[in-house]
């Protein structure tokens, strides 16, 4: 069964461009799942089987600091594995994000050999 | 003038990296014609300990090739596509130049990002924060980055 990853991000421009970084990078998904904020991306994480989370940490309605801190409060996806992509890498904000359960970031502007870097050995 | 180094090279690392445009950026200057017309202007303010405003203004035909640069197809019309990939270059300005003003990372907080666009504009920040403008140019086409910030 092929992989799945979920790109999280308030800009359609920006998943366009994370979702084509990925395939520069020569990572091969079967499906490239999308969603506009943390809320959202919960949603998504409920109904489909997803491999990987890429997500933005700046949203509206739902941050992705909150939104990994709902996912690691539910049992069912709590171990699905979430990179942060975002122009905001303060030591803070990373240090937050991992403690509740990131695997890693990656600075805004990014280049697909970053990606595959950083996502290749979660897959 | 304070940042306009890390307003070129952010500027340019941007465009490089992705967006594979190549842009020259120009001799720093103080906008006095706080008029903006026929552009796309990408915003994100600044708070905390440094407040201000980090801004991009393209010409309407240079917002267009950016944005098909950018997303990788023809874009024709100013439409929702072209203020978020220019609200989105905004955004990673004001992040690469947010480390510049704080390497704390902790003292000054961004703004979500938002694009506004028309025949004629102003953008009214703060009036006693120094404005920083930087002029860039690629192929025919030429924008400002500025920033204006206030301690």
């Amino acid at each position: 069964m092929g992989k799945t990853v979920l790109i999280v991000d308030d800009s359609n421009t920006m998943r366009k461009i994370v979702a084509r970084s990925l395939r520069q990078a020569g990572i091969d998904f079967d499906a490239i799942l999308e969603a506009g904020d943390g809320l959202e991306a919960l949603e998504v994480l409920g109904a489909n089987q997803v491999d990987v989370v890429l997500s933005d940490i700046n949203m509206p309605n739902m941050t992705g600091l909150e939104f990994l801190k709902a996912k690691s409060e539910d049992d069912a996806i709590k171990d699905i594995p979430v990179i942060m992509i975002s122009t905001e890498t303060g030591a803070d904000i990373i240090d937050e994000a991992k403690s509740y359960g990131a695997k890693g970031a990656i600075k805004k502007p990014f280049t697909p050999d970053l990606i595959n870097d950083t996502l290749g050995p979660l897959l | 003038m304070k940042y306009v180094q890390d307003i070129s090279a952010s500027t340019q690392e941007i465009f490089s990296t992705m967006i594979m445009l190549d842009v020259a950026p120009g001799e720093a200057f103080r906008r006095t014609d706080s008029h903006l017309k026929n552009s796309v202007s990408g915003i994100v303010g600044l708070a905390g300990e440094t407040k201000g405003m980090l801004s991009i203004h393209l010409p309407l035909e240079t917002a267009l090739a950016v944005t098909t640069a950018f997303l990788g197809m023809e874009v024709e019309e100013i439409d929702e596509d072209v203020c978020d990939a220019i609200g989105e270059l905004a955004n990673m300005l004001g992040g690469c130049l947010k480390a510049a003003i704080d390497p704390s990372g902790s003292k000054v907080q961004l703004s979500m990002p938002s694009a506004i666009h028309g025949e004629e504009y102003t953008i009214d920040c703060l009036a006693d924060a120094d404005l920083i403008s930087v002029p860039f140019t690629f192929a025919e086409h030429s924008f400002i980055v500025e920033l204006q910030v206030s301690s």
